[in-house]
């Protein structure tokens, strides 16, 4: 970050320290505490995530259960220390394999100081790429790139690799097998009024990808899709393709992709990093089909009595199917009594969060669903106040269906040794923020 | 690895034990330092785990120091890794010992193995002990040139280092030269950027002393370097991506094609995934624009989208980030964004802090065309089960209403919410009606009818009784049971605690006398003799005033008092134009979040050679949220109506009569002057309680009361010692004990500005008074001194602080003295000195 970091502390929920590395001497150590007092042990904690305490400001975020801290003297760049915090976690992650919590941090506290060494110095945020780092920081132990590598390796290209152009891949990876995954992962925030109109509509998408390839091979990327303003010209002036285009509204790419190309030709093209990664991230808000519609209606009768019925419609192709749909529908606090009915999959009052829960596993397209209940009310004294009926929120995934319409056009892998590589694409919608006011 | 002991792992940090461990592990290292024995680098290096895992936890492993430096010896890359950690973080407390360590660490400078040397040279650097930097020198030098890029990208920072050790060092090293060229011909990009973190750090803490380091920081804005970094951008990580955006950004272009260019050369980085790059992006298209109105919109829209996308994707803590700053973009320009209002509808699971922002941004963007689903959809928000968050869309429905569209429909949903009977949905509401009033009082019929059936007793917030207590007093004529409304809360005079709500009910009380004297009579006058009874001083005040106008003549108490009301155009806005573009200016930082410029919470910077303590102890004050500074500020504003109104009065010459006898009511004169003799019950006890305060008062209206003190007499001139002398250590504790016994503010005039450009000028002159300063700092427009005198031939100190602010030419004091009678004139004195600086 342009204005540098202080320091950086992982606690976990009660305030104790699992690790800290302080760059700077600008902050004093009781900072941490002030953190402890002034934040964590009031309410302010779910209130802002960016606090200043006496001179200095904290950065922080909540990762499982452990709180990471950036602690910054000067006005320092927010973004860049949230996105900081983000990229290390990804790192760490990817170092104990999966999961990062307390326990993890604990039981590899020797190679999270080593880490932090790399990552930052002196508070400006230096290399977080794993490719690069795992090239001398491995989870056995540290392995110097320089002396321990095969002596085929000419060092010079090493110390290129560490920072040079490339720096998300490195040279000389060799499989027996080219496999190329591509998955298209969708999430669809909905939210609609109890009327049934859609108050506001997003899809956010992600490719992903999975290289297993030797080399050091060029991919190319055709998606349906229509690339804002500044091609609109240039499509005029082209015959019309055959097809549905797909209008991105914004759309953001690993740094592995050319954007300079993607800008003048419209094709995504990169050099893939070795193994996982986000190759793009888009935005679209118009022409979004919705997977689901959901009608509900909740009739209050009286004080004691409630009746609850809602209609769930699936609006996907009938030859594709939806998994793990959980519908959540909220019951006021003081239910006593519930009975319900339903047509399919199996429902459950959850006091815990104040919701039936109707689990469906299996929901097949062009088909409805319903559930009806009746719900008994403990009657409470003096209670006027009406209940604000909270949205019902759905969960979902419906696999090779896109709520974007967005379709993978082709995918080209270029290698100069000519191998042949097999491509596997696959797409998801999956249910982001998907609530219904009722 | 395996975890730390089970003893220690939950540690409480309060009690750092297992003094028995750490000699445990003395004796241990102890033993294996010596030894060559196969295997003894593994259980060296559980040892030394253990060591650092004490460390982590809080435990104090200094004392084997010694026995890690013995150990150290070795080949094993882990060992020295976790051997370096130890030292860097134990050789600042023990400068002496570290010097053991400058031997190996020199060494390894020296290794064949580049990441070794890379590793040696950064913990070298890290040591942090300012009598060890001649070691520094010889290792950061090698290490400048070293042929391998990993080993350069630290020595870089290790330059950094060492300029913050010891400046004079460095400089006479001339290791800024060496980078300035490091940075232009190294061909790896870290190095470079590395360079220009450093540089930036370097020349801009020389600069104000160093004409030299001034010219090299501006030249590090030149075109053609500009250029060099921005058409190498994509060879950089992000990071320093982010490092040369913040550069260019400082960038002056010398025409507008300089512009453009550098805009085609940007673009694609709002495609960018990092989204600190994007925003850091941003901020250049927009610094660069400012000046060119059109492109500055077309900016807007073209980073409306990446900006949208940035808050939609990442973790709630991001998304805040690029909120706040997408706020900052929508007050400044709402229609750009009017369209996009949906994207601020909140989520249910959303986080408060960013559902706050979001109501914040719908309230701005509200226009014509959007009201009517924009108020519907913070309808919906008033219900919500976050009690914070409802009270906050009903504020933001209230405030559109303000904004003046589409009133009929928003006030009709205000009275719903009335109708809700939630506690803070009715508190909130009512101070919303009452703002609404204030502005559009052609309203007022509807709202008074349902206000009116609001039961006073389901009130208990202090603002939502205050409001609905002025609406009674305002309205006492078409609300048939306000008199007695108010008689039966004024009855509870005594459990009213708020002193906000007190000064309501005087008012009140007033305002309803004047309408429908028979019924609140009675009323006022319980309320005036409480009022004056009152310990607070504000109510006593006013109720003394009150007293003393009805007194003089009612008529005139009317007009003062219940002026005809006149529609509030604009209310106060809380934050300048000035500061509001200052913020923009420091786009991407912490300003944005806090909403602050950045000099007011990064003071701390900018104070003198020391720093209080006790700042940090009363940290429990945490910065006010602007939410609550509102309806204070409204308050004022309400205040100020009173008085404006007095003011107009001074050319109504009401002199003739003396007492409340000779006026002429238009309405049972009779009846109002047997009133006000009843009333009279309580003035001895008030003529004797007058304090200067109320005096002023009656200044204002140029009353002659016979009643009236003589006025306080001047101070007498303070005599101060010209030879005091007083040592910070004993300045800052006497800081610390006392209460401020003044605090106050001046002009200054525009020659003492202008002299200000030398703040030690300031220093000399109130020397000249003999008034020392003990610490000065701050930077334009903010400036910060410590004062200190001692009052002539007796013991006795006055400590000032004087922040002087240039751009406003005012003065902010705050006076502690050993003898708080004469503090007041000290602060003439004080004033006078002031006053004269910058005359010749």
């Amino acid at each position: 970050m342009p204005v540098a970091a202080s320091a950086i502390y992982f606690l976990n929920l009660r305030g104790d320290v699992l690790i800290n590395r302080t760059y700077r001497d600008d902050v004093g150590g009781n900072m941490v505490d002030a953190f402890r007092t002034h934040i964590m042990q009031t309410k302010e904690l779910g209130n802002c995530p960016v606090r200043q305490i006496g001179g200095c400001s904290f950065v922080y975020m909540r990762i499982s259960n452990v709180y990471i801290v950036i602690v910054a003297s000067s006005n320092a760049n927010v973004a860049c220390g949230f996105k900081f915090v983000v990229e290390a976690v990804a790192l760490f992650k990817s170092y104990f394999g999966g999961a990062f919590d307390e326990d993890a941090i604990r039981n590899n506290f020797v190679l999270i100081y080593e880490l932090l060494d790399e990552i930052m110095d002196f508070g400006y945020p230096q290399n977080l790429s794993p490719e690069i780092l795992k090239l001398y920081i491995t989870q056995e132990g540290v392995r110097s790139p320089f002396s321990s590598k095969p002596k085929d390796k000419p060092v010079p290209n090493a110390t290129l690799q560490v920072t040079g152009a490339v720096g998300w891949r490195r040279e000389g990876l060799s499989y027996k097998k080219n496999e190329v995954f591509l998955d298209i992962v969708e999430s669809v925030n909905l939210l609609m009024s109890s009327k049934g109109n859609v108050l506001r509509c997003d899809v956010t998408g992600k490719v992903l990808m999975k290289c297993f390839l030797s080399g050091m091979p060029d991919l190319k990327l055709g998606l349906n899709d229509k690339i804002g303003l500044e091609k609109e010209s240039e499509m005029k002036s082209r015959p019309a393709k055959s097809g549905k285009t797909i209008e991105l509204d914004d759309v953001t790419f690993h740094q592995c992709v050319n954007l300079t190309r993607f800008n003048s030709e419209k094709t995504v093209s990169f050099v893939p990093p070795d193994g996982e990664f986000e190759l793009m991230k888009y935005r679209i808000t118009e022409g979004v089909n919705l997977p689901f519609r959901v009608l509900p209606t909740i009739n209050e009768l009286g004080r004691t009595r409630m009746e609850v019925n809602v209609k769930v419609k699936s609006v996907f192709g009938a030859k594709m199917f939806a998994l793990g749909v959980v519908v959540k529908i909220p019951v006021p606090k003081q239910t006593a009594k519930t009975n319900f009915q339903v047509t399919t999959g199996r429902a459950k009052y959850n006091p815990s969060i104040d919701c039936l829960v109707w689990k469906i596993r299996k929901f097949p397209g062009q088909t409805e669903s319903t559930l009806s209940a009746e719900i008994e009310l403990i009657s409470t004294m003096g209670e006027k106040k009406s209940w604000t009926r909270p949205p019902i929120q759905m969960e979902f995934q419906v696999p090779m269906f896109t709520a974007s319409g967005l379709r993978v056009r082709f995918l080209k892998v270029w290698e100069k040794s000519g191998y042949n590589t097999v491509e596997w694409v696959r797409y998801i919608t999956k249910a982001g923020s998907y609530e219904i006011r009722c | 690895m395996p975890p730390p002991a089970a003893s220690s792992r939950y540690p409480s940090p309060s009690q750092p034990s297992g003094k028995s461990e750490v000699t445990d592990l003395k004796s241990q290292l102890r033993q294996l330092a010596g030894s060559r024995a196969p295997g003894v680098d593994d259980s060296k290096r559980d040892l030394f785990k253990k060591v650092i895992s004490y460390m982590t936890i809080g435990i104090d492993v200094s004392s084997v120091f010694g026995e890690m430096v013995m150990c150290s010896a070795t080949s094993d890359i882990v060992l020295k890794k976790m051997c370096y950690l130890y030292v860097g973080n134990y050789a600042k407390g023990n400068p002496d010992l570290s010097l053991l360590t400058i031997n190996f660490l020199q060494r390894d400078c020296k290794d064949e193995d580049p990441m070794i040397r890379g590793l040696a040279l950064r913990s070298l650097c890290s040591l942090r002990v300012p009598n060890l930097v001649e070691y520094l020198l010889g290792p950061l030098g090698s290490g400048l040139k070293d042929n391998n890029s990993y080993v350069r990208t630290i020595a870089v920072t290790g330059v950094l280092k060492l300029y913050h050790i010891s400046a004079s060092t460095c400089i006479d090293a001339e290791f800024p030269a060496t980078l300035k060229s490091l940075m232009l011909h190294d061909s790896d990009a870290q190095v470079v950027a590395n360079c220009l973190a450093a540089l930036q750090e370097i020349w801009s803490l020389e600069a104000s002393h160093s004409e030299e380091a001034c010219r090299e920081k501006e030249s590090l804005l030149s075109k053609p370097l500009i250029y060099y970094f921005l058409n190498r951008i994509k060879e950089f990580n992000e990071w320093a991506q982010c490092l040369i955006l913040e550069l260019a950004v400082k960038y002056v272009p010398s025409d507008s094609n300089d512009i453009f260019d550098i805009m085609n050369l940007l673009e694609d980085r709002l495609q960018h995934a990092n989204g600190a790059v994007v925003l850091a992006t941003v901020k250049v298209f927009l610094q660069l624009t400012l000046s060119m109105t059109d492109v500055h919109q077309q900016v807007y829209e073209r980073i409306k989208s990446p900006l949208l996308t940035l808050v939609s994707s990442g973790s709630p803590e991001q998304s805040y980030a690029i909120l706040s700053h997408l706020h900052l973009l929508v007050v400044r320009a709402p229609f750009i964004f009017a369209s996009d209002y949906k994207h601020f509808y909140c989520q249910y699971n959303e986080p408060s802090y960013v559902k706050k922002l979001k109501l914040e941004m719908l309230t701005a963007i509200a226009n014509e065309s959007n009201t009517y689903e924009i108020v519907t959809e913070l309808c919906e928000y008033a219900a919500n089960v976050d009690i914070e968050i409802a009270r906050e869309s009903i504020r933001a429905v209230g405030k559109i209403a303000l904004q003046q569209y589409d009133v009929n429909a928003i006030v009709d949903r205000l009275l719903q919410f009335l109708e809700m009977e939630k506690d803070y949905v009715t508190a909130e509401t009512l101070v919303l009606v009452k703002d609404l009033l204030r502005k559009h009082p052609q309203w007022s019929h509807d709202c008074i009818s349902v206000v009116g059936g609001i039961s006073s007793k389901n009130i208990q917030e202090p603002k939502a009784k205050a409001a609905l207590i002025w609406m009674l007093g305002e309205y006492a004529q078409d609300m048939s049971d306000a008199p007695y409304i108010l008689e039966n809360l004024i009855e509870n005079w005594e459990e009213e605690h708020s002193a906000e709500v007190r000064l309501h009910l005087l008012t009140a009380a007033m305002k309803c006398f004047f309408k429908r004297a028979p019924e609140t009579q009675k009323a006022l006058g319980i309320a005036l003799a409480a009022g004056i009874a009152d310990f607070h001083q504000d109510v006593h005040d006013r109720a003394l005033f009150y007293y003393r106008v009805l007194q003089y003549d009612v008529h005139v108490a009317e007009r003062v008092v219940s002026p005809p009301q006149q529609a509030v155009s604009a209310f106060a806005d809380t934050q300048s134009s000035e500061i509001k573009d200052r913020i923009f200016d420091e786009f991407n930082s912490l300003s944005v979040i806090y909403q602050k410029p950045s000099y007011i919470f990064t003071d701390k910077e900018h104070r003198g050679p020391f720093e209080f303590s006790d700042e940090l102890g009363s940290t429990s004050i945490t910065p006010e949220v602007s939410s609550d500074i509102v309806p204070a500020q409204q308050f004022e504003a309400n205040d100020k109506d009173l008085l404006l109104s007095t003011d107009e009065k001074d050319d109504n010459k009401g002199l003739s009569s003396n007492n409340g006898s000779a006026y002429t009511a238009p309405y049972e004169s009779s009846n109002i002057s047997s009133q006000m003799q009843e009333l009279a019950i309580s003035g001895p006890a008030a003529s004797a309680t007058t304090t200067q305060s109320s005096f002023d008062f009656d200044d204002l209206l140029g009353l002659g009361l016979s009643t009236a003190p003589a006025p306080t007499p001047s101070p007498p001139l303070l005599k101060l010692n010209a030879r005091a002398a007083l040592d910070p250590r004993a300045f800052q504790q006497k800081w610390r004990q006392l209460p401020i016994s003044l605090s106050q503010e001046y002009s200054v005039n525009p020659q003492g500005i202008a002299a200000l450009t030398v703040p030690q000028s300031l220093i000399k002159h109130m020397q000249s008074h003999s008034i020392h300063c003990i610490a000065s700092g701050g930077q334009s427009p903010n400036f910060k001194f410590f004062f200190f005198a001692q009052k002539e031939a007796e013991p006795l100190d006055y400590l000032t602080e004087c922040i002087i602010n240039s751009s406003s030419a005012k003065a902010q004091i705050k006076v502690k003295a050993d003898e708080q009678s004469t503090s007041q004139a000290f602060a003439t004195v004080f004033e006078t000195a002031l006053s004269k600086f910058g005359m010749p």
